[in-house]
């Protein structure tokens, strides 16, 4: 979680297009709530948050967020009794992911204006463009790594 | 009670979400006070250490790219300073041009040709300054329009004045833009038309450059207007120069003598032997 933090602040929040970069910690908040559960999703979430936060300098916000898409992401979970085919726990994983950044991209539009757009601006812009350049590493994510995980 | 605790069970996900919020929330609101504030500014100086950190590490790929653009810039400011080293060196010299003949045109004396012996080789010109007026020999003598001649002797009241038109005399000359050196000379009988000598077939001239008298000149100050070029043909090592002279020799009256002479010193120096002494 750390070294994902520190490469998500440190290199994947530098491709910007239109203002908005890919987040990397919803995939991964989505992965922990889909395959272990929501109270582990949601304590994800806020630690991520807290680590995002103590290096952007917004801790409470980014806090919140990770919270916010933990407790979202829990609603995916695939029990493990559930004995769920593979395709099963990739469209819920997707659906997950999907969430998770929705959520994300919006609360920080609105908690946060860096840029000075305005509302109608940055949240269609953040959410549309940052959930489909997330979303494009997430297919990635989970077709060379993540899916073998999910299996297991 | 039991289905209380049952509830608080079966829903202890809300409970956390509650409770993350709850902090989150908190600490939004302690973000102002100190304690917050210095952890705050901890991981911001974390942030920028490791940022600069990788913009160094990044740096390193850009190495090349980074050179070459310095090496662009250098010579884009290495040929800006020549141009302007150049053109510093034209002011100068026109600078130091304008001076010299501001100084020493209060000096100048005016004389009147008062007599001309024609010859198709060996002119001769007197002139109605002598001693008296401050003349000397080796004196140049000139016209607005150019170089007449040399003073070669003076009595008290009139001067001798070899002309350039006289095959005795011969000038050392500078082309003006190209600044090509060569001996300027006069051996027919077309009183407009002279030569230059000794320019080598390496060095460049332009057809309707001026010429002037050059730093080489044992009588004349340099930068004398003599003529433009009207010809030039290529000999095996050296080329053919036709110039047309400035002063119109045919109707000249009036000339200027300058006083201004070529330094004593540099003609002693020139004059001295080449060979060192022997030493034992």
């Amino acid at each position: 979680m750390l070294v994902l933090a520190f490469v998500q602040h440190f290199f994947v929040s530098k491709l910007v297009i239109w203002h908005t970069a890919p987040d990397l910690m919803p995939l991964f908040i989505a992965f922990i709530s889909v395959a272990i559960g929501q109270r582990t999703g949601l304590s994800f979430g806020f630690a991520s948050g807290i680590i995002i936060g103590f290096l952007s300098g917004h801790i409470g916000m980014e806090a919140l967020i990770g919270t916010f898409e933990g407790f979202v992401t829990g609603f995916f979970h695939v029990p493990e009794e559930s004995h769920a085919t593979s395709t099963r726990k990739r469209r819920k994983f997707y659906m997950a992911s999907a969430t998770a950044l929705v959520t994300g991209y919006a609360l920080r539009a609105f908690m946060s204006d860096p840029l000075s757009l305005p509302i109608y601006i940055r949240l269609p812009e953040s959410i549309i463009l940052g959930t489909l350049m997330s979303m494009i590493i997430c297919v990635l994510a989970y077709h060379f790594g993540l899916k073998k995980l999910l299996r297991d | 009670m039991t289905s209380f605790f049952r509830f608080i069970a079966k829903h202890t996900a809300y409970l956390y979400f509650l409770l993350y919020c709850s902090l989150s929330i908190a600490i939004m609101q302690l973000e102002r006070k100190e304690t917050l504030d210095m952890i705050r500014e901890r991981g911001l100086a974390i942030n920028a250490a490791v940022a600069e950190q990788l913009s160094g590490l990044w740096s390193l790929f850009t190495l090349k790219q980074n050179n070459e653009r310095l090496f662009l810039q250098n010579a884009r400011l290495m040929s800006k300073l020549l141009q302007q080293g150049v053109a510093l060196r034209d002011i100068e010299d026109k600078q130091s041009l304008v001076e010299n003949r501001a100084d020493e045109m209060s000096r100048f004396t005016i004389a009147r040709v008062v007599d001309r012996r024609f010859s198709a080789t060996d002119n001769m010109l007197i002139i109605d300054a002598g001693k008296n007026n401050g003349i000397t020999k080796n004196m140049s003598v000139m016209t607005p329009d150019g170089l007449v001649g040399r003073i070669i002797e003076v009595s008290d009241n009139y001067a001798k004045v070899l002309p350039i038109i006289n095959r005795n005399l011969k000038v050392s000359v500078v082309t003006d833009s190209t600044r090509t050196n060569g001996l300027l000379s006069w051996s027919n009988g077309n009183e407009r038309i002279a030569h230059i000598e000794h320019v080598p077939v390496s060095g460049t001239l332009l057809v309707g450059e001026g010429v002037s008298t050059s730093d080489y000149s044992t009588f004349a100050c340099r930068g004398i207007p003599v003529g433009t070029i009207e010809r030039i043909s290529k000999d095996k090592l050296f080329y053919n120069v036709d110039i047309r002279l400035g002063v119109d020799f045919s109707s000249l009256n009036q000339v200027m003598v300058c006083p201004a002479k070529p330094s004593q010193e540099k003609l002693k120096l020139m004059q001295s032997h080449d060979s060192p002494e022997k030493q034992e």
